[in-house]
């Protein structure tokens, strides 16, 4: 004869940490950064910048003062497209002068953006990886690890 | 403590605790510090005053506390850390160190600065004569777990790249000034390996597949600790210290011999 438990197991499955009062939360910081006019206003320059064959000043441009700590999605999405759309204007060879010109700020930012794009565009993975390439070489490691650890997210 | 009177513990419980040795009652008895940590402790410093204490925690901070205590008879004096006398527990400063977990935490050898090397790959520094301005580098190498000020204008911060490095302290900020692993030239070693030994190595290595990864470095897997082990009597720097790892292994630096081949490395 099987041996059936007559006591319930579901207790296994609760979930004890939703029920911590004490439980982390982010801080909900106003972080100062771009609101919804500061990035179209950036997406215009950007654009402008780019039919003017500028692409290294497009970058720095569009890199700046991403909108992190922005409660509107669609904020961030506008920004990311203004990021892409330089990363597509560049020519394979061009990227490496790029990225010299780049600070430890604009590093961590890029890679923060590349990595948004290898989940949200994985159809341009190919070029993104060529700019990941290229800017691990100069941000490391760490760059990476602090993607990584980002609560935020751009 | 600086004094050994009493001993400080952090822990997962989202406190500190500030324990000593009650002779009239014949017990051990705790001091608890709670607020505002809202994380795990990971690492616990003494101000050289004996009555302050520093903390890093899981929620990206690092914290300065008062932990004078009546009862033990502290008369603590002002300071740049503490402007005007306060009780127990008082929080004296709060540092954001973005998004990482702070692995480690020191005072310099005076009191007067603070340094901490925390999970986004980030070492900073702040001096009490300004709390408002803490100097970070972002590195590009993964993070530190621990800390040892050198001197009082350097440290040494090791972790998950396996490799000690020293980093220089001046007014304007901190840098970094090199990798103190100068590894000599490894002997072959690689073809006639028996199994026992590549096992060993996978196993000291951390890793389950024969990848066949040598590291050029002399820990093989994550630097956990790093202490120092003996000082300059006329100076106080750090002359010798040693690393422990989750190698297994427990390695000492002879600093003096390695300035040298570092090209004439001052601390």
């Amino acid at each position: 004869e099987a041996v059936v438990s007559t006591q319930s197991t579901g207790f296994r499955t609760v979930d004890v940490d939703a029920y911590d009062e004490d439980n982390y939360e982010d801080d909900a910081r106003d972080t100062g950064d771009s609101g919804a006019a500061e990035v179209t206003e950036r997406a215009n320059q950007v654009r402008g910048l780019l039919n003017q064959l500028k692409t290294k000043e497009a970058l720095k441009m569009a890199l700046k003062n991403p909108p992190v700590g922005n409660k509107d999605a669609s904020v961030k999405e506008q920004n990311y497209e203004t990021v892409v759309s330089v990363l597509k204007s560049f020519k394979a060879a061009d990227i490496d002068a790029a990225v010299a010109d780049l600070d430890m700020v604009e590093i961590d930012i890029l890679m923060k953006y590349l990595y948004k794009g290898f989940t949200c565009s994985p159809d341009k993975a190919a070029s993104l990886l060529q700019w990941h390439e290229k800017v691990v070489a100069k941000g490391g490691l760490g760059s990476i690890v602090r993607v990584m650890v980002d609560r935020k997210g751009i | 403590s600086p004094l050994e009177d009493r001993f400080a513990v952090g822990s997962g419980a989202r406190l500190l605790s500030i324990c000593y040795f009650d002779p009239e009652h014949n017990w051990w008895v705790s001091k608890h510090i709670k607020k505002p940590i809202r994380s795990t402790i990971l690492c616990v410093d003494w101000h050289p005053s004996n009555h302050l204490v520093a903390i890093g925690s899981c929620d990206f901070k690092c914290r300065v506390f008062c932990s004078a205590l009546k009862e033990l008879g502290d008369k603590p004096q002002t300071s740049n850390w503490m402007p005007k006398l306060n009780k127990f527990g008082t929080l004296l400063a709060e540092f954001d160190t973005n998004n990482g977990w702070v692995h480690g935490v020191q005072f310099s050898p005076s009191g007067n600065q603070l340094a901490w090397v925390a999970h986004d790959s980030s070492v900073n520094v702040v001096n009490s004569a300004n709390l408002t301005k803490v100097h970070t580098v972002l590195t590009s190498n993964l993070p530190y777990s621990c800390l040892l000020w050198m001197s009082e204008s350097s440290f040494a911060a090791a972790g998950f790249n396996y490799c000690p490095d020293l980093y220089t302290v001046t007014a304007d900020g901190v840098t970094f000034t090199a990798k103190m692993d100068v590894k000599k030239e490894k002997s072959g070693g690689g073809a006639a390996m028996s199994a026992m030994a590549r096992f060993q190595k996978l196993d000291v290595q951390g890793q389950s597949e024969t990848g066949g990864t040598t590291v050029d470095t002399t820990h093989e897997n994550c630097i956990t600790e790093i202490r120092a082990l003996s000082r300059n009597p006329a100076t106080g720097a750090v002359s010798k210290f040693s690393t422990s790892g989750k190698d297994g292994r427990l390695v000492i630096w002879n600093f003096d011999a390695l300035s040298s081949s570092l090209g004439g490395l001052k601390i």
